[in-house]
Formats: structure tokens, C-alpha cells, sequence
């Protein structure tokens, strides 16, 4: 794609999300809607950009980001693992795959409220549900990848006399990263959604909570501050991943 | 992949292992807030036959019905259109990176002020929670057909919309499932926790009440509940799923074997 290609793809993008903002300010300007159940964009931005100087957000934003890196961590390290093993080994297949069939599909926030009553309101709670939510995503995509490693490089890997232990981190893992990464892009997005989502319910600190706290003193302005932070978390985590993606990727045919 | 004798039976068995497991947790922890598995199971007859209970539950199936027919109604066309033309990508994909991450059950509490705390909140909520991960890989699905057939259409006379309902459509089916399943299982979710925040009907209703009074039995059944009903609905739609696109299907069933 040449420069100028990018360019107008970038210009194009951009209508949309500066229609929206248009809108929004006309509803404003031209009174449909009070300013206590939608404020004007400029306020809602100048309170952002306000309140992302104040310590006391960036420590919510700080709790967040914990419980979301920590949660997404714990997922990746689980799914890849469970996901390589049971694609390997016909034992852990057998066992795995009926408990990932009858788990997957599981609404997992409507265990939320088991997790509250076993393990407290505190961090380990979010975090157990974000690792929930965020493990089958991985998971899925690691088997998924890890069974359609081509049985032919695995051949020739023994054929060179390489060990089965290293034909695992030398060929099976290597040749999976593309579909593992993809898993890793749906669990970031979801451990965004969940981690939000399980501050909303039951919190003291957090973004979510800063939600729920606005809704309930009919703070609209702080209502959209905590989601336009979230949405630009998404963003920056996403393009860090790609960045990540790029750069592992680099020897694949297309990245 | 053929589902043969033991691997019908086999997610059958992980849900009683996975009951058994529960059952042995709770009576070796005994806590007063962790039922154990057969508890649990005992307290669904009397929310199952409870009228009200059953109409709060139809109640938000019939919302995560509607919204889910909606945004599958919708997305797919989006999203095959943003398959097929470079301008259209490029006009929709930022704004949707940017709503992607947001939760959209977080939207509720805006949505509410302005369409108040009824069934239509809900379902806008669920239909904008749906509707990403479909147009999503619609998208994906409609990019990655092949050029050739489609040149092939072109030149044996179809027309733009021809080709995308007898090529383009069915080659992109596969994965367009993909993201109805996925969306499904993100229906599930929102409609929960809609109704954990707005409690004015609906199966989160009961159990967030139920964890509130400290009905502890009722909290866990409504898990089993509202578990199964995730469950059983993946059920039906791979069943449909595999009925559809049957000649797509992947043929990784076997193990590697190096070990």
C-alpha cells in the first residue's frame, strides 16, 4: 500500500467519527436534547483531558490496567499451554475438549457471583473473570493453530533428528504464533469488556466503578469519561498487539 | 469430524465431572456462601416453577432473540460490503476500532436515560453487542474469497449483487458462522448483565436480587440456568452450522503425532 493510498483510507476513516461528533454537538446546539441527559462534546472532552491529570483517575485507570494485564496474562500463559497440549497429546485431547465444549459457551459474567462469594470483592474476583472470559478465545485458537501445523515439518524435523521435546518449541509453537496471536487479539478486547463490565458490578476503584458512581449522582459528563478512557485503552493495547504481531510475524508470508 | 459413540457422550460426561468436582469443593470447604452442586440442582424446580421467574426468563430470551436476529440482519451485509470494497473498509473500520473495546453493557446506564429502563435499551444493547464481532468477520470472510471465482461470475454474466449472493455470500459463510457464534455467546453476556443493571426484569434480575438477599442456593441454580441455556443454544447453532457448511469443514480431528 503506497503512501497516498494511506492517506485517503485515513481521510475516509475519519468522516465517520468526525460525523458523530458533528451530530452529537447539533443535537446539542440545536437543543433536542438537555444538556443533563447528553452534554456537548467539548465538555465531555475537556473533563477527559482534565481528569487524565488527576491522580486520583489515573489511579483508577492504574487499577484497571492491573486487573486487565494481570487477567490477560494468566489467560494467554493457561490457553497456550492447554491449547498446545491437548493439540499434542491424545490423552489431554480426550480430556480437554469436552470440558472446553460445555465451558466455552458458558455465559461466564453469570459466574461472577460465585467468584464474588469464593474469593471476595477484591482483585482476585475481576481477575478470575477476566481469565475466565479471556482463556477460550486463546485456547480455541492455539488448538486450532497447533492442529493444522503441517504434519510434513514435523516429519522433517524428526528426519533431522531433532527431539520430540524441541520439535514442540521449534516447530509445533513457531508455526502456530499467527492463529495464537489472533486468539490474544479477541481475549485483549474481551479482558477490556469484562474487566469494565466486573468493576461495574461490584467495586471500589476502577473505571467501572467511576461509571457506576456518575450514574448513580447523575454525573452525565463523568458517565463518558470513563468510556472514551476504556475505548482508548482498547485502541493502545490493540495497536501495541499489532506492533508485537509485526515484529513476531516478520518471517511469515503474510503478516 | 464426525461425532462418533463416545464423543457424543463425552461433553455430557464433562458436565457431570465438572458437577462432581463442584460437589467435592463444596462439601470440603463448607462455606456457608458456596452451596454444594446438589443444592444447587434442588432449588431449580422452585425457580423453574415459579410463573414469574419463567416470564422474567422468556422475557430475556426474547430480548436476546430479537436483538441478535437484528444485528445479524444487518452486520452481514456491512460487513460483506466492507469485504468487498476498499472505500467502504476504510469509511467504517476506525469508527468500529474505536467502539470495539467499549463494553457495551456499560453503555446501559446512558442508554437508559434516554430510552428508559424497558425492553428497548436491552435490545439496543445486545444488538450493538452482537453486531461488532459479526461485521467483524464478515469482513474477513468476504476479503479472503477468491478473486477468480468472483472474475469467473463477472464474466459468465452476474451482477454485482449476484455475485455477492451466489458467490461471495456462501464462500464467506464459514466464517461468517464463526462470528454469529461468537456473537451469540456475547448476546448471552449482555443480556445478563443489561438486566444486572437496569433490575426491572429478566434472568440477571433474579440472580444479582438472589445475591443481594443472600439466597445462596438461588444464585447458583440460576447459574446451572442460565449456563445451560448458553449451553444448549451453542448446541443448536452448531448443529445448524455444520448442516450449512458442511463442505468447509476442517479436517484436524486427529492429534500430531511426533511424541
Amino acid at each position: 500500500m503506497n503512501s497516498r493510498a494511506l492517506t485517503t483510507d485515513l481521510l475516509l476513516g475519519a468522516i465517520p467519527i468526525a460525523l458523530l461528533i458533528g451530530v452529537w454537538q447539533a443535537i446539542n446546539s440545536f437543543g433536542y436534547a438537555p444538556a443533563t441527559l447528553l452534554p456537548p462534546p467539548g465538555l465531555v472532552f475537556s473533563r477527559l483531558f482534565h481528569q487524565l491529570f488527576d491522580p486520583t483517575f489515573q489511579f483508577q485507570i492504574a487499577t484497571t490496567l492491573f486487573r486487565l494485564f494481570t487477567g490477560f496474562a494468566i489467560a494467554v500463559v493457561l490457553g497456550v499451554s492447554l491449547g498446545i497440549a491437548a493439540a499434542t497429546h491424545p490423552a489431554i485431547n480426550a480430556l480437554v475438549r469436552p470440558v472446553v465444549r460445555v465451558l466455552a459457551p458458558l455465559p461466564k459474567v453469570a459466574l461472577y457471583p460465585a467468584f464474588l462469594l469464593l474469593l471476595g470483592f477484591d482483585h482476585e474476583s475481576k481477575i478470575t473473570l477476566v481469565v475466565a472470559d479471556a482463556l477460550f478465545p486463546i485456547l480455541l485458537s492455539t488448538y486450532y493453530g497447533a492442529s493444522t501445523v503441517e504434519q510434513k515439518l514435523i516429519w522433517s524435523a524428526m528426519a533431522a533428528g531433532t527431539p520430540p521435546r524441541q520439535i514442540l518449541f521449534k516447530v509445533v509453537l513457531p508455526a502456530s504464533i499467527p492463529s495464537i496471536l489472533t486468539g490474544c487479539r479477541i481475549g485483549l478486547v474481551i479482558s477490556c469488556i469484562v474487566v469494565f463490565l466486573a468493576e461495574m458490578i461490584t467495586s471500589t476503584n476502577g473505571l467501572g466503578f467511576v461509571l457506576v458512581t456518575a450514574a448513580r449522582t447523575f454525573q452525565t459528563v463523568d458517565m463518558f469519561v470513563p468510556l472514551i478512557t476504556i475505548s482508548l485503552l482498547g485502541l493502545i493495547l490493540n495497536g501495541l498487539l499489532q506492533a508485537g504481531r509485526s515484529y513476531l510475524l516478520r518471517g511469515f508470508p503474510e503478516a | 469430524m464426525k461425532p462418533t459413540g463416545i464423543w457424543r457422550v463425552a461433553p455430557l460426561l464433562a458436565c457431570l465431572g465438572l458437577l462432581v468436582v463442584w460437589q467435592a469443593a463444596a462439601l470440603a470447604l463448607r462455606n456457608d456462601s458456596f452451596p454444594t452442586a446438589l443444592d444447587a440442582i434442588r432449588a431449580i424446580p422452585s425457580i423453574l416453577g415459579d410463573k414469574e421467574s419463567l416470564i422474567n426468563i422468556m422475557a430475556s430470551l426474547r430480548r436476546m432473540v430479537i436483538g441478535f436476529a437484528l444485528a445479524v440482519a444487518i452486520s452481514v451485509p456491512l460487513g460483506l460490503m466492507m469485504g468487498r470494497s476498499r472505500a467502504v473498509a476504510a469509511f467504517f473500520n476506525p469508527l468500529l476500532m474505536v467502539i470495539y473495546p467499549v463494553p457495551k453493557a456499560a453503555l446501559m446506564p446512558i442508554i437508559m436515560l434516554w430510552l428508559g429502563v424497558g425492553d428497548v435499551s436491552k435490545t439496543l444493547v445486545i444488538f450493538l453487542g452482537v453486531s461488532l464481532p459479526v461485521i467483524y468477520h464478515s469482513f474477513e470472510g468476504a476479503r479472503a474469497v477468491e478473486e477468480k471465482m468472483i472474475w469467473s461470475g463477472a464474466a459468465m454474466g452476474l451482477s454485482t449483487v449476484q455475485r455477492m449472493f451466489r458467490i461471495i455470500l456462501p464462500a464467506a459463510l464459514p466464517e461468517i458462522l464463526t462470528g454469529c457464534r461468537t456473537g451469540l455467546v456475547l448476546a448471552l453476556i449482555t443480556m445478563v448483565t443489561s438486566e444486572m443493571i437496569a433490575r426491572q426484569s429478566g434472568a440477571g434480575n433474579i440472580l444479582f436480587n438472589a445475591l443481594d438477599m443472600g439466597q445462596y442456593d438461588t444464585v447458583f441454580a440460576m447459574i446451572i440456568i442460565v449456563g445451560a441455556m448458553g449451553i444448549c443454544l451453542d448446541t443448536a447453532f452448531e448443529r445448524i452450522r455444520a448442516r450449512l457448511v458442511r463442505w468447509s469443514e476442517p479436517s484436524f480431528n486427529m492429534p500430531l503425532s511426533f511424541s
